[in-house]
């Protein structure tokens, strides 16, 4: 679900990117001289969509691992230490007798 | 494994390898992070010493989303919570300048 949001963010940046370039040329026509700020429509959606995508960003790859070491070992008793895998022995005596 | 001692004496180990992975993905979100803002702020035209300053405050946005998202338990993931921002934030910024100055040159110059 967060992808579809990351993708829909970057479109909706690139949209504002090509709204401006529109607006720069449409200025360059008419002649008029650039003030320095866009306007406030453009403005708020680029700075939106780059919100929504790093939110979008976090989301989707911030999964942490715990950094303490022995925060797995501490439901464990001393008993497992001594269980080793490859030493067990299904077969059984009373199969010959 | 790597050991440190706390304040009330008693000693943590540290696994080096989830150490690393929450790294890897924190860098992931600065380099992705500094894409995109660089984006932005050639989009929106900043110039200067504002392209800086919008660089840094996004940066802290991206600190607090992350903040947001750990919650009250960043203890079981990162030693401080101040290295989540400082970290890699030099490294950030030559890929923010190169983007900011990519679309603003694609932008408002041509």
């Amino acid at each position: 679900m967060w992808k579809a949001v990351i993708f829909v963010s970057i479109v909706s940046l690139l949209h504002s990117t090509f709204s401006a370039t529109q607006y720069r040329s449409y200025l360059r026509l008419v002649e008029q001289p650039f003030a320095g700020v866009l306007p406030l429509d453009i403005l708020l959606q680029a700075l939106l969509s780059l919100l929504l995508a790093l939110v979008a960003i976090v989301n989707v790859c911030a999964n942490f691992k715990e950094i303490r070491a022995l925060d797995d070992l501490k439901y464990k008793s001393v008993e497992t230490i001594s269980n080793r895998a490859s030493f067990y022995c299904f077969n059984h005596r009373g199969r010959l007798l | 494994m790597r050991t440190r001692k706390e304040k009330s004496g008693e000693v943590v180990a540290y696994s080096e390898a989830a150490i690393r992975h929450n790294h890897s993905i924190l860098e992931y979100c600065r380099t992705s992070m500094s894409a995109l803002s660089g984006f932005t702020a050639g989009v929106i035209g900043l110039t200067g010493i504002l392209g800086f300053v919008f660089y840094f405050l996004v940066a802290i946005v991206l600190w607090l989303i992350i903040l947001v998202k750990v919650g009250s338990s960043w203890d079981k993931y990162f030693r401080g919570r101040l290295n989540l921002l400082t970290n890699g934030l030099g490294g950030g910024l030559f890929t923010y300048v190169l983007f900011w100055t990519f679309l603003y040159g694609m932008v408002h110059v041509y």
